[in-house]
């Protein structure tokens, strides 16, 4: 049975019983995805926050430091034991999102395109508006954690990628871009989660996660 | 529907490993210990695979010396050292054990280097280093064929151990001289190391032994021991 077939009979099994026929669907692949990015996200934010304290970006020694709560790791050498192994786990479930869109083709109706640029100019449909918002979102997500990746690697390896510190100019702007990355994936996360509220409620929601 | 068993599955999966990261809280400074000896030998060996001991590491111009940036991190005290009595000892599994005074040694080739300090603790400088290429000493001192690390005691108690690899890669010097001055005190005068391939904390000031051997030994160095990642290469 394809997964079209499926969500047929599950529309006209919804319309017998008198519900609303649109239920949303995402894939398992979707899913997996989904929840490994969110749990690496966590352990990366967490303890890259502990290697951030030993000595803050904006500030040094005596920069503010994040309080305990948000740290993973307990100290220093712990916080680089957690970030440098969720780094396999975060830069390559990425990966396999990449590959898995290309192989199914999703990227090229999964992500944000003209039509939903049209929509912002040209349409008073709050619907439709909330919807394009919301792809540009989740696609913008995408150059931000390649970002991540990128900047990381030049951190880790400075020697051997020399030439990723060099294109930031300096190693502390390295460093800002880096940790830049952290609010910008916490507000993504806010505006994200509400958006998908405002276009598909509750149910769009956790047919992200069950 | 007949997909409905495996996500149930996934739902209770998701649940459990939710759980145990709330309940690990206590548990976590054991876990990080457990990560980090189950990733690092992989971490390490992505390294080793990047590092090419023959290539060097570009160079900064001199106009670009951060001389403020260089934080001094001292572990115990500041040891005191009379440069005239100063000894440095190589030995360990070598042909040829030595014992240098400081004038013997600057009679070897003098390089400088201008490259980046990069620390654990995240903050990096670029500093000018001048000194003798540890190559030169290692290949005084004739080591036999099955060496593989080397040993660094210092002045004031530290010790640290490296791959003999980077050990001998042309920009690992024994320093004395920083940013055209002669090294200060501070920054472990009279020797210590300087490269452009390993963390800070691999870079022991106030050498006074080198030991040359073919396996490490089970305290790996003063970080190490306390959970620090041994191969710290950049």
């Amino acid at each position: 049975m394809t997964d079209n077939d499926l969500g047929q009979r599950r529309l006209s099994e919804a319309q017998r019983q008198g519900r609303s026929p649109l239920i949303p669907q995402q894939s398992i692949a979707a899913k997996i995805f989904h929840w490994l990015n969110i749990i690496s996200l966590l352990l990366m934010i967490t303890s890259g926050l502990q290697i951030y304290n030993a000595n803050p970006v904006f500030g040094g020694r005596n920069g503010i430091p994040f309080p305990p709560i948000f740290l993973l790791g307990g100290w220093l050498a712990g916080g680089r034991h957690w970030h440098f192994a969720a780094m396999w786990l975060f830069a390559l479930n990425l990966l396999w999102y990449g590959v898995y869109i290309l192989m199914t083709r999703r990227w090229r109706h999964r992500f944000v395109s003209g039509k939903d640029i049209k929509a912002l100019q040209r349409t008073q449909n709050q619907k439709r508006r909330n919807y394009a918002w919301h792809r540009i979102t989740y696609t913008a997500i995408i150059p931000i954690l390649l970002l991540a990746i990128f900047t990381g690697m030049g951190m880790y390896k400075p020697a051997q990628f020399h030439s990723i510190v060099d294109c930031f100019g300096s190693w502390q702007a390295l460093r800002i871009v880096h940790f830049a990355t952290v609010p910008l994936v916490v507000i993504y996360a806010a505006i994200h989660s509400w958006l998908s509220l405002k276009v598909g409620g509750s149910r769009l929601v956790e047919s992200m996660f069950w | 529907m007949h997909q409905l068993p495996s996500r149930r599955r996934f739902l209770e999966l998701s649940g459990f490993s939710s759980l145990s990261l709330l309940l690990g809280g206590c548990a976590l400074s054991l876990v990080e210990g457990v990560v980090g000896k189950t990733f690092e030998p992989l971490n390490q060996s992505v390294e080793t695979l990047l590092f090419n001991p023959q290539k060097l590491i570009p160079e900064f111009p001199e106009s670009e010396i951060e001389p403020e940036a260089l934080i001094v991190n001292t572990y115990r005290f500041t040891p005191v050292i009379d440069p005239l009595t100063f000894r440095l000892i190589i030995d360990g599994e070598v042909d040829n054990p030595l014992s240098l005074s400081l004038a013997e040694i600057q009679q070897l080739p003098h390089h400088t280097m201008t490259i980046r300090h990069v620390c654990v603790e995240g903050w990096a400088a670029i500093v000018q280093w001048g000194g003798v290429r540890m190559r030169d000493l290692v290949s005084l001192a004739q080591p036999k064929s099955d060496v593989r690390y080397a040993y660094f005691e210092s002045a004031d108690g530290y010790y640290e151990s490296w791959d003999l690899a980077s050990a001998v890669h042309p920009q690992t010097l024994l320093a004395n001289q920083k940013n055209g001055e002669a090294l200060p005190i501070e920054n472990g005068a009279p020797l210590r190391l300087a490269s452009p391939i390993k963390l800070g904390y691999k870079q022991s000031k106030w050498v006074t032994r080198i030991t040359l051997v073919n396996q490490l030994r089970r305290s790996q160095g003063y970080w190490e021991d306390q959970g620090y990642e041994w191969y710290a290469g950049l």
